[in-house]
């Protein structure tokens, strides 16, 4: 029998049966028995000392049967601490409801409990709550003669919640050495995940044998599960985090919020009672984890022949009220140190990164962390070298690219890159795009007239599936390598997964049976897969930093040979055949030189669970077998993207002619599942730098708190996008490297140098809007 | 107030607050939680379904506004003439074209499409950019969704052409 391998190919994804007839299950759809409802009462000020809060009123509305503050029994013992062993970073508490004060408007500062959500609402509304207003800190980035009035935290006098800096070699000799120096001063808007099905929990506790599930649609349901062990002072084994079907994620749901703990802790007041809490979008805007509220004062020196030489940096990111759990405030400057020079090769690079608490909503993890806003940088201070050089901006981009010849790469954060191939994509995605055409097409404009057309480019280097060693750089207490997968053979011989991944729209039922049929030697169609289940798989980190293809991957492939070689050696023995000379094919076991199988794993899965009589000597019962995964490095990806912009001097609306993006995803799974991840990130990319923007007043209020204010692209914003591959597998087990946040890191630089190459300025803050060009165009 | 619901040909008789939204009478009092909530402030189009042929927002209705109208939600689209299960070409579209990826806008972008593709037969590709921008997906960059209409418009046209001809 034929059996063609699953990887490679577009099969039908498993999960598209359930979600396109209405059938998906998603923690916003659950109903449990004795199930009640939680709104939370959010405050209106962004800085303020709670001189009270008066919950009877609320506790006569109808259908109210709890009302809990910070200061409830429950609740008060607890908090939320993000910890991180580096060296200056200061630990901060966040309390599951607000205790003494509240730092951002939108923070949870009280939690009523109804029989449906209307009534906990009205419930909410009875709540009454009073504040004294304290100065609030918006901007990150205060000038030194503006003192810190009020501090978010006291601990934190100045605001700076961590601050480290990346040194390589002598920047100031190579910038005193340097033909030209350039000097950038930029800033990226704060913007989100904002997932479709906005964050949900159903918390419920059995007071009997002190068990407490958690169905919530995180992203790391092992992490929850871990962390809410901690905080609830229970046995782990007695925690039980289940994430459905989760309507999208990005980063968003990787993070444990207070309103998790504080819906946990309810229930564990409430005994026998489920509680349900589903956020609506006005709070997801208001206190679900922002991201990119980032400063970059930069210099660079460049070389005569366009060497980069010296890159020195000073980043502030805004880091919110509070440092988010469990990633801490680190997440987003860490990862801008580390990252910022890509895929450019440099000697000499001092970077000082900051993270600074103020009145806003906490910043958090979203699809790409911090390198949209690098990439913006660095191919800003290369837009800029070029001019300064009078030299191509393409041309500088290859002079100082990192090629398949400085493999392995120690980057300046000493980082290893292990991808060469971004001239590789560079050279595709011009040969696509066709630059030539594009760029007589702008000639003809500048001379016959018609709308200025600009091209605009971003390379970058994607840090994927970190492993151990990758992982260690936010010092935190626990290192995010390893995913474990388990393979196990029912009686019948088919299959069942119990993969540590989770999905939130990844596909990852479907990736993960692909990977397991192939090296198991089964049909992609005899492999189901449970996922996103503490009770059910060992263990997975969860869906962060572009890792469960990789490491989730390769443990789903280690688990599957595993079972596959235990498979052929009670095959071998029943057959009395020498187990060398067996493949395993289609679910069938195959000798040698024999067209016919001789016996297939069902009968061999039948023996192993029924019939033990037929045991051979030295078998145990069963054929499962699980395997965990460690890459300890990681997989970098490389991918290059450019396109044509139009602009109009009437209107400023911007018109998006041409996009082309190529990517090394490395080997290739789901061919359609990759291309989907690819476009889908480009168009939040894109959203990141024309549209979407979450705007503070002064006085700390979200002037953009609704979808009428914040704008996602739509069909009619997001262009055709032409999307191709440069397929160098990476050292894992299935040779591939992570896909999931590659294409939002360029589109900030394309769209910014697109604008300035068309209007021959110079683009420092983001979003593009129409606007800000009609701005531009009539100065 | 007492109502009937007509939904996917199925009369419900339902008694609920003025203020209860259609969306909430179908997810909660008929557990009918195909039709999805996104932003409950008729932006984001997920809880998108059909009242009397036209696509509505399920989270700006309230369910007494729809007393005695036929609504349309995803769960009535697959079963084919005879309720057999089979999917909507629309949905075995989206399948093949990856038009989906949490699904979560999912259901809200089939009803869109499948009111288009009732009411504008042959539409092109910028047509059904146009006509599918009150519905906002988060995961596919929209590339899938077009590919999943386009593609389930042109087999339809062809069944057509097929049935004219023969």
């Amino acid at each position: 029998m034929d059996h063609t391998p699953a990887a490679g190919t577009s099969v039908r994804r498993k999960e598209d049966a359930r979600l396109l007839t209405g059938r998906g299950r998603f923690v916003s759809d659950l109903a449990l028995p004795r199930m009640r409802h939680v709104a939370f009462v959010r405050s209106p000020v962004a800085h303020g000392r709670i001189t009270g809060i008066d919950t009877a009123e609320a506790l006569e509305v109808e259908g109210v049967s709890a009302v809990f503050t910070g200061e409830h029994p429950a609740i008060g013992p607890v908090a939320l601490r993000a910890q991180s062993a580096l060296p200056g970073y200061v630990e901060t508490d966040q309390p599951p409801l607000a205790r003494g004060k509240v730092r951002f408007a939108g923070e949870a500062v009280a939690a009523v409990v109804a029989d449906d959500r209307y009534l906990a609402e009205d419930g909410a509304e009875a709540v009454v709550v009073d504040y004294e207003p304290l100065t609030p800190t918006v901007c990150a980035w205060a000038e030194p003669t503006d003192p810190v009035h009020d501090p978010v935290h006291e601990q934190a006098p100045d605001n700076l919640l961590l601050s480290r800096t990346f040194r390589a070699g002598d920047v100031d000799a190579a910038l005193a050495g340097a033909h030209v120096v350039v000097d950038r001063e930029l800033t990226t808007n704060r913007h989100g995940g904002n997932p479709i099905e906005c964050r949900a929990g159903v918390a419920r506790y059995e007071a009997a044998d002190r068990k407490l599930t958690f169905l919530s649609g995180t992203q790391v349901p092992w992490i929850v599960r871990t962390q809410l062990a901690e905080l609830l002072d229970l046995p782990e084994g007695n925690i039980r985090v289940i994430a459905p079907d989760v309507g999208g994620g990005f980063g968003v749901k990787a993070v444990l919020y207070p309103e998790d703990v504080a819906l946990c802790l309810m229930a564990m007041a409430m005994p026998g009672t489920a509680l349900k809490w589903v956020e609506d979008r006005v709070e997801h805007l208001l206190a679900a984890t922002h991201a990119r509220d980032h400063r970059y004062v930069l210099r660079a020196g460049f070389a005569a022949d366009g060497e980069l030489l010296a890159v020195q940096a000073d980043v502030w990111c805004n880091a919110g009220a509070y440092s988010v759990y469990p990633w801490t405030a680190g997440i987003e400057p860490l990862m801008a140190g580390g990252l910022l020079t890509g895929p450019y090769k440099l000697a000499d690079y001092r970077c000082t990164v900051r993270g600074v608490a103020t009145n806003t909503s906490p910043s958090g993890p979203y699809r790409g962390v911090a390198r949209p806003s690098t990439v913006f940088a660095m191919e800003a201070l290369m837009d800029s070298g070029a001019r300064a050089l009078a030299m191509d901006p393409i041309a500088l981009r290859r002079r100082n690219l990192i090629l398949p010849a400085d493999i392995p790469y120690r980057m300046p954060s000493r980082l290893v890159d292990d991808s060469g191939a971004y001239e590789a994509c560079l050279d595709q995605a011009i040969a696509t795009f066709d630059l030539e055409r594009w760029r007589a097409e702008q000639t003809r404009r500048r001379v016959e007239g018609g709308r200025p057309l600009g091209i605009g480019v971003g390379l970058y280097n994607e840090l994927t599936g970190l492993g151990r060693a990758a992982s260690a750089g936010p010092r935190m207490a626990f290192r995010t390598g390893h995913d474990a997968c388990t393979v196990r053979i029912n009686p019948d011989g088919a299959v069942t997964v119990f993969s540590g991944v989770t999905s939130q729209g990844q596909g990852l039922e479907t990736t993960m049976a692909q990977v397991v049929a192939d090296a198991l030697g089964v049909a992609y169609e005899a492999v189901e897969v449970r996922i996103g289940d503490t009770d059910q798989s060992l263990w997975g980190f969860g869906a962060f930093s572009s890792r469960q293809a990789v490491i989730g991957g390769g443990a789903a492939h280690l688990a599957g040979e595993h079972v596959r070689g235990k498979a052929l050696a009670l095959a071998a023995a029943l057959r009395e055949a020498p187990v060398e000379d067996l493949d395993l094919r289609g679910g069938q076991v195959y000798m040698a030189g024999q067209e016919k199988p001789i016996i297939s794993l069902a009968e061999v899965a039948k023996v192993a669970y029924l019939q033990s009589d037929r045991l051979p000597e030295g078998f145990e019962p069963g054929l499962e077998g699980t395997k965990f995964y460690d890459p300890i490095r990681g997989a970098f990806a490389a991918g290059a993207q450019i396109a044509a912009l139009e602009f109009d001097p009437a209107t400023g609306e911007i018109g998006i002619l041409d996009w082309v993006c190529v990517e090394d995803a490395g080997r290739i799974v789901h061919p359609v599942i990759v291309d989907g991840q690819i476009a889908g990130s480009i168009a939040q990319g894109i959203g990141g730098a024309m549209y979407e923007h979450l705007v503070y007043d002064d006085a700390g209020n979200l002037a953009t708190g609704t979808l009428l204010d914040y704008l996602m692209p739509t069909a009619g914003e997001i262009p055709e996008l032409r999307i191709g591959h440069v397929s160098t597998p990476a050292a894992n087990p299935t040779g591939v490297r992570g896909v999931g946040e590659g294409g939002t890191l360029a589109p900030n630089a394309v769209v910014a140098g697109a604008l300035a190459d068309a209007l021959g300025v110079e683009i420092d803050d983001l979003p593009v809007t129409p606007a800000r060009v009609w701005e531009l165009m009539h100065p | 107030m007492k109502i009937t619901l007509t939904v996917n040909g199925e009369r419900h008789r339902l008694d609920v607050e003025p203020r209860r939204t259609l969306a909430d009478a179908l997810r909660e009092d008929l557990g009918l939680t195909g039709t999805h909530l996104g932003c409950e402030h008729g932006v984001c189009g997920a809880c998108t379904v059909v009242v009397d042929g036209e696509p509505v927002r399920a989270c700006l209705m309230f369910a007494v506004q729809a007393d005695d109208a036929a609504v349309a939600t995803v769960e009535g689209l697959a079963g084919g003439a005879d309720g057999d299960g089979t999917l909507h070409p629309l949905q075995e579209a989206f399948s093949r074209c990856h038009g989906l990826q949490c699904g979560a806008c999912t259901p809200g972008m089939l009803m869109t499409a499948a009111h288009l593709l009732d009411t504008e037969p042959d539409p092109d590709r910028a047509t059904i950019r146009a006509e599918m921008s009150g519905n906002i997906c988060r995961c596919t960059g929209y590339t899938g969704i077009v590919d999943a209409v386009a593609d389930a418009a042109a087999r339809r046209a062809r069944g057509l052409r097929a049935r004219e001809t023969s």
